[in-house]
């Protein structure tokens, strides 16, 4: 499972390549990035810093809060079972058989690709179907950092974490929320949504055979919340719970301070076994320095359903099947796992994880664009493997600086939009392979608007007219567009910043080319991941490339486009959709909700901040005897079952 | 030669710091903090203002960089070369983890090298001039200049793709497997897995140090004893052997001194390619993610060999001329 609502910086996805270099910076507005190398801690005193988070709070007894609220029942469900349920509303597209012999030529034509998806996609019939004894070899991009859940930030850690950690709650392909079944008994709401009654399975039970109980849950939540433990950005919305309470060994209370529609986001935090580290946290509040801590590392204490078995540094991590995980006593208490063993390779290169795939090496990646219809596409990947892609609401776009003197007027921001070549970067440059963005919501989304605006085309013509509108012109007659600010004349001549990955230079070097025929200097500065991510940060750029992965729910992208916020990193400032981010905090009806997220995707849209470009697609390569994989709008495992649904055929 | 010594060390100490001081400054001042990328590539989970600043003290980044420098190496005099930052590792854990490795890909590439092109080098020698060397030095610049990254992924189709003769990548098969073997199927596992990094690592550097000993050959060939021993009679083979190469040990050690540090650093590309947890990959990933201990401390290690480098090639100057003394 993956933790909620996480909206991913997916530029730092394409960051495999090699031969990094950065460029000289010659970043033309904007304060100095070196200055904010040193943070701001020196302003705030240990006091301010390690005042407790967590305010003392008098629960009140269950009988007390049973009395006065009236409780509605939430989701518990089974991930394996909502899944094939939502597939055996259709029929498969074609054979197991047949689709396994199809080459999926997508974009060229879209049958095979959905075919492949259709047939493959689905759960077992009978668990005969199922190899139980097979052992999967996944590969990963990078090392994992941690294995401890609290202090996670990778997304191999997010890997790890989720293969031997249990959590509560998950989403599924629609992001909806709910607790899973293999863990909760019930889960129930207050009426005035401040509170949660969660009642855990009695059968849950850490690797050393202690059971997990609720004052697990709520010494993870108060470990969460403790100032001292350094910990990453897993506290961020946990501390917005006001308080947890345990009652008994499997029923706890969570107190939200207000009632909000998006309470839900925020109580699916890991958890952590008490017995082990009420220990040894007092003498290692880092938890990574003690001998405790460094051996919780190596051997952690596992509540999901695998342990992870061996582990060597940069090289691989194996994974085993917790048998006491779904058998309980004697008796199967929860679905059984389809692979006894998951091994994760790390591999940074794709150029050599292709051929691990095609090897039979490792049986699964996600792959490149640029290899899908090259390396990915030919007699030998279709020897052992097969492919299939789907849109993953991952957009792409140039943010404009709204406080730069080039950007801030709106005329200019819109003649970006018109100046680019949109369909020589859809049709040529990525084939067909992506699809066009025009907001930050995915026309398929429930947030979506319902009359969404137009895709934006290339139109020079309206681009110049803009441009002059806004003062721009050419007054030198040198064959470059200038304007006098501050008495001074001034080229329109900026930089774009941009990753080393070679899809953002290409975008970035496209946004160059259109602007030469208007008038205007564009300079592509390709820049390490770091860097451009602290300039972004800093404000120091006039136009940035970048992309945004999907989060559960709009109100995610406030981070975004509200003012002052600190991904806002063109500082656009609108008091209207800064309303709207309000009222949809305020707002409980769903549809109401997708109103209000509408209109800002319009407002957004207007206003231009960015000039959305594209959605990046999920390309993966399956080795033939796997199955299972659905493609929700995060790809096919970073929801729930995601991963848990994959499975290897049993060979006939 | 041991108030040489000491003289050179002290100097080599001076040096360390200096190195380490203008190498800290410009890290620290790097645009990106170890808490950039936490902060800006996890929308929902975003730091809060208070985190950041609690993580900053936390790590020390709450301090000018000077201050940072002097806390970094009030720790190394006590041999403590920090934590790394993202990872719950110390530094040594983190260096002494990848060192076999860096050593058996680079210490084998190193012993290949030498062995090859110091014959490849008297041959050349010998046959100076003949169609054959000319087609060797045209085969080994050729060579030279294929880069490796490129030969790399040509030999992994080859090797390991069509022909299926050797493993893709990684060090070992399987690391649950691995456990199990015996000594002798643990070095054989290992071995297929180093034979195309270990090329790759090795076969650029081949020209080069074959046209080093052949340039220096030619040169001490003009030498008069060298004509005097021709004019005895002696054997040619006993010529270029024991006359002529004897004498071109002397810029040869010089070069063994100063490959010690390579010894140790890796290579970021082939190990990135090979999947070879060396110290390349190491130093690439703390700079990237701006874990400063992990870089200082293998900045320091890098330094300190390559001191210890040219200080054991000054003093094999003695050991192999007698003409050089250090009193």
């Amino acid at each position: 499972m993956y933790r909620f609502g996480s909206y991913l910086l997916v530029t730092s996805l394409c960051l495999t390549m090699l031969g990094c270099s950065s460029d000289d910076l010659n970043v033309t507005k904007g304060s100095d990035a070196n200055s904010n190398t040193t943070t701001t801690a020196t302003s705030l005193t240990d006091e301010d810093l390690y005042k407790p988070i967590l305010l003392p709070f008098d629960a009140p007894p269950l009988a007390e809060l049973d009395a006065k609220v009236t409780w509605v029942d939430q989701p518990v469900w089974n991930p394996y079972e909502i899944l094939k349920d939502k597939l055996d509303e259709t029929e498969p597209l074609t054979e197991v058989k047949t689709a396994l012999s199809l080459r999926n030529d997508y974009p060229i034509s879209k049958v095979n690709n959905e075919k492949i998806k259709s047939a493959l996609g689905r759960g077992p019939i009978s668990n005969k179907q199922v190899d139980y004894e097979a052992t999967l070899t996944r590969r990963v991009g990078g090392d994992a950092k941690t294995t401890n859940p609290i202090m996670v930030s990778s997304t191999t850690d997010f890997d790890v974490s989720s293969l031997i950690n249990m959590e509560l709650f998950g989403f599924d392909w629609n992001m909806t929320p709910f607790a899973n079944s293999e863990y909760v008994k019930s889960w129930q709401t207050s009426e005035s949504l401040l509170y949660e009654k969660i009642t855990l399975r009695n059968d849950i039970y850490w690797e050393d055979g202690t059971q997990v109980t609720a004052h697990d849950v709520v010494f993870s939540f108060q470990t969460i919340l403790n100032p001292e433990i350094p910990i990453p950005a897993t506290r961020t919305g946990t501390d917005l719970i006001r308080w947890i309470e345990a009652y008994d060994d499997f029923t706890i209370i969570i107190f939200h301070p207000e009632a909000s529609p998006v309470n839900i986001w925020n109580i699916n935090f890991p958890v952590i076994a008490k017995h082990i580290y009420e220990k040894t946290i007092p003498d290692d509040k880092s938890l990574k320095s003690s001998d405790a801590h460094r051996e919780l590392e190596k051997n952690p204490l596992e509540s999901g359903p695998y342990r992870l078995i061996d582990r060597s540094f940069d090289q691989e991590l194996v994974f085993e099947r917790r048998e006491e995980y779904y058998m309980v006593n004697g008796k199967q208490v929860r679905d059984k796992p389809y692979f006894k063993k998951i091994r994760l390779r790390i591999m940074k290169d794709p150029n050599t994880a292709i051929i691990a795939l095609k090897s039979g090496e490792i049986e699964e990646m996600e792959i490149t664009a640029e290899h899908w219809n090259t390396q990915a596409n030919d007699d030998d990947f279709y020897k052992l493997n097969t492919k299939a892609t789907a849109t993953e609401w991952v957009s792409f776009h140039f943010c404009w600086n709204c406080k730069s003197k080039f950007f801030q007027d709106l005329k200019v921001r819109q003649a970006m939009g018109f100046a680019f070549d949109h369909e020589e970067l859809l049709d040529k440059m990525f084939k067909g392979l992506y699809a066009p963005s025009n907001g930050p919501f995915h026309p398929k989304a429930w947030m979506a608007p319902k009359n969404p605006p137009p895709f934006l085309k290339q139109d020079l013509d309206k681009a110049e007219d803009l441009l002059d509108e806004a003062g721009w012109g050419d007054s030198n007659f040198d064959g470059v567009r200038d304007k006098m600010i501050n008495g001074k004349r001034v080229d329109f001549e900026f930089n774009v910043l941009c990753s080393q990955s070679p899809t953002s230079k290409r975008v970035s070097t496209l946004l160059k080319e259109s602007l030469d025929q208007i008038g205007i200097i564009c300079h592509v500065k390709t820049l390490e991941f770091t860097v451009l991510q602290q300039y972004n940060l800093d404000g120091n750029f006039d136009a940035t490339f970048g992309g945004w992965g999907t989060g559960t729910d709009p109100y995610l992208t406030e981070n975004i486009f509200g003012t002052g916020k600190k991904r806002n990193y063109g500082k656009y400032s609108s008091a209207k959709v800064d309303q709207l981010y309000k009222q949809g905090l305020a707002e409980f009806d769903k549809e109401k909700r997708a109103a209000i997220y509408g209109d800002i995707h319009q407002t957004l849209y207007a206003d231009q901040p960015y000039t959305w470009l594209f959605y990046r697609n999920s390309f993966y390569g399956f080795n033939k005897r796997l199955r299972g994989y659905y493609f929700s709008p995060r790809g096919p495992y970073n929801y729930n079952p995601g991963f848990y649904s994959v499975w290897a055929a049993a060979s006939e | 030669m041991l108030s040489y010594l000491i003289r050179r060390i002290l100097i080599g100490l001076l040096t360390l710091l200096f190195i380490t001081f203008f190498v800290y400054g410009l890290i620290r001042n790097m645009p990106g903090t170890p808490l950039t990328l936490e902060e800006s590539t996890n929308l929902a989970r975003e730091l809060t203002e208070e985190d950041a600043n609690r993580l900053a003290k936390h790590y020390g980044l709450d301090k000018p960089w000077y201050e940072g420098y002097s806390v970094w190496l009030s720790r190394v005099v006590q041999f403590d070369l920090g934590r790394s930052i993202p990872k719950p590792y110390t530094v040594t854990e983190l260096i002494s983890e990848r060192l076999p490795a860096t050593l058996l890909l680079s210490g084998s590439s190193l012993f290949l090298t030498y062995l090859l092109s110091i014959p490849l080098g008297l041959f050349s020698t010998a046959t100076k001039d003949s169609y054959f060397e000319r087609g060797l030095g045209l085969f080994l610049y050729m060579l030279y200049s294929l880069p490796a990254f490129v030969a790399a992924l040509y030999l992994q189709i080859l090797f390991h793709q069509k022909l299926g003769w050797l493993p893709l990548a990684n060090m070992v098969t399987d690391i649950s497997e691995f456990k199990n073997l015996t000594l002798l199927e643990k070095t054989w596992d290992v071995t297929l897995h180093s034979i195309l990094p270990v090329f790759c690592f090795t076969y650029g550097s081949l020209a080069y140090y074959t046209r080093f000993v052949k340039s220096n050959m030619i040169e001490v060939e003009q030498q008069d004893y060298i004509r005097t021993a021709k004019a005895k009679g002696v054997h040619p083979f006993k010529i270029l052997v024991v006359h002529a190469f004897r004498n071109t040990l002397v810029p040869l050690v010089t070069l063994v001194g100063l490959t010690l540090p390579a010894l140790l650093s890796g290579a970021v590309i082939l190990e990135q390619i090979f999947a070879w947890p060396g110290m390349g990959s190491l130093f690439f990933e703390s700079i990237d993610q701006r874990d400063y201990d992990t870089t200082m401390g293998l900045v320091l290690m890098f330094s300190v060999m390559t001191l210890l480098g040219q200080l054991l090639a000054d003093v094999l100057y003695a050991v192999v001329d007698p003409r050089i003394t250090y009193d």
